[in-house]
């Protein structure tokens, strides 16, 4: 197999990652909102129940929760499982542990927000969600970029644990040219992309981060 | 004789085991400046957010001239008490500014997002107001690039930009430098011959006597003493007060 055919299996590989990078990120950044707010509900039922899925998802490993995913629809309701659904399996299973991750996150941006926000604008007048959105969650994103940044850099690398069920993303794609041809080259060439893929990511957030800079 | 724009009776409030304020009761007049000075912990504050309705009480008499908000504890609807915080601007010891709004995002928010005016007018009202507070050509500043004495000055606009009936302030410049201090209380000073209705609570005596129409001197919860403004401090009756007022001028 020569350099090019390679490359481009590698980069179809990519491809695939990109897309659950991305679809990840568009599902569990606005659920994980929902989460920290039910977590942070003063229903102390709704919040116990979040208080658990939180601890779940953040306690077991995501690829198990990936398995439990793509073989729970079988395994419960002897459901066929089929091509296309790997794909959204690894979509529901990395947008609900994401989401639990990011929920946390939100949860301790929104609390560091001191209530004199909160008083000022209910004088004013504002309506809590007006508040919510004008006036908190502004402050709260500026606050939370830090640590999301750290999520989504290591959600870049989590994307290889689609490989489990078989989902031609790069690493999967690697490992198997890598055993085919007896050859390191397909890993070296991965862990490059991941890298580069990252350092983008970094890139980005850091010039998001900048552009909040502009006040304190 | 002027309206009564602001009726509080019978108040009381408790924070757990602790009695805050005990039966309190009383009103401003249109065009009036009361100040409330006392103690630490003698309850000004919280006789203040209860009005602005940032706490809330057990057992209460609160009316706006004739929107009664709360009628003994029970408050009114949603739509009254929306109604009401149209009444009053409130001036934060800490000033509370939006640190991502500019100055002028800071002021005309609520004008134009609660009270939904015109966008031209409210803009217009804006520049005649930051002249008014000494701060043209900071429409543009965020907040963390203010003094604290202009960052007051613009919580001070924001609170004017809703042209409210009555403004609060709780301890507007004690968060403040001496020299700060000096320029909120002038403009406080304009505030009052402009017959702004403010209800002030302070520690600077001396700006209360010589600015305001009547002084409440709170103790424990309780309103100890009230009376026209150069009477109380010139010639407090009550043992407490004086107390209180000889432990001020030696601390100065
Ligand atoms: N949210 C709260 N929970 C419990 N106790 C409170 C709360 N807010 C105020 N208190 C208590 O109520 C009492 C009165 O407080 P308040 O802040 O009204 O006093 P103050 O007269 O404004 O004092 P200062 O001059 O120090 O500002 C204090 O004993 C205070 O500890
Ligand atoms: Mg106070």
């Amino acid at each position: 197999m020569d350099y090019a055919s390679m490359l481009t299996e590698l980069l179809k590989g990519l491809l695939v990652s990109v897309e659950i990078f991305f679809l990840t990120l568009l599902f569990a950044l606005p659920l994980g909102l929902l989460i920290a707010f039910g977590r942070m509900s003063k229903n102390c039922i709704v919040s116990n129940i979040f208080r658990v899925y939180i601890s779940i998802m953040r306690g077991t490993p995501l690829m198990l929760q990936l398995l439990v995913c793509f073989f729970g629809p079988y395994y419960l309701f002897r459901i066929p499982l089929t091509d296309p659904y790997r794909f959204i399996a690894v979509i529901i299973a990395f947008s609900l542990n994401y989401a639990a991750y990011f929920a946390e996150i939100y949860r301790s941006g929104i609390q560091s927000i001191p209530v004199g926000q909160y008083e000022a604008a209910g004088v004013l007048g504002l309506t809590p969600l007006q508040t919510f959105f004008r006036i908190i969650f502004p402050q709260v994103a500026k606050r939370v970029i830090p640590p999301v940044t750290n999520e989504v850099i290591t959600l870049v690398k989590d994307t290889s644990l689609a490989f489990s069920i078989a989902v031609m993303e790069m690493f999967t794609m690697a490992k198997q040219i890598a055993s085919a041809h007896t050859t390191m080259i397909p890993f070296v060439a991965a862990g490059a992309f991941y890298y580069i893929f990252n350092f983008l990511v970094a890139f980005c957030m850091e010039r998001l981060e900048k552009r909040l800079d502009y006040y304190r | 004789m002027s309206k009564e724009l602001l009726k509080i009776r019978n108040f009381s409030k408790t924070f757990g085991d602790l009695t805050v304020l005990k039966d309190i009761s009383f009103s401003v007049k249109e065009g009036e400046v009361v100040s409330i000075i006392g103690p630490s912990g003698s309850g000004k504050t919280t006789l203040l957010r209860c009005a602005a309705l940032l706490e809330n009480v057990e057992k209460v008499d609160l009316a706006y001239e004739d929107l009664a908000v709360c009628k003994n504890g029970v408050y009114a609807a949603k739509n009254v008490l929306k109604e009401a915080k149209n009444y009053f601007g409130f001036v934060f010891q800490n000033f509370n500014l939006f640190p991502h709004y500019s100055v002028r995002e800071n002021v005309t928010l609520a004008p134009l997002l609660v009270q939904k005016r015109n966008k031209e007018e409210v803009e217009k009202e804006f520049f005649i107001l930051l002249e008014k507070m000494g701060l043209s050509g900071k429409e543009n500043a965020y907040p963390c690039e203010l003094s604290g004495g202009q960052q007051q000055r613009v919580a001070i606009a924001r609170a004017l930009a809703t042209k409210p009936r009555i403004l609060f302030f709780d301890e507007p410049t004690s968060a403040l430098d001496p020299e700060l201090t000096q320029e909120i209380l002038k403009v406080i000073r304009d505030l009052a011959e402009e017959k702004m209705t403010m209800v002030i609570v302070t520690h600077e005596i001396t700006f209360a006597r010589n600015v305001s129409d009547r002084i409440i001197f709170m103790a424990d919860g309780y309103i100890v003493e009230e009376g026209r403004a150069a009477q109380l401090v010139d010639h407090p009756q009550n043992e407490r007060t004086k107390e209180f007022l000889a432990f001020i001028s030696r601390e100065n």
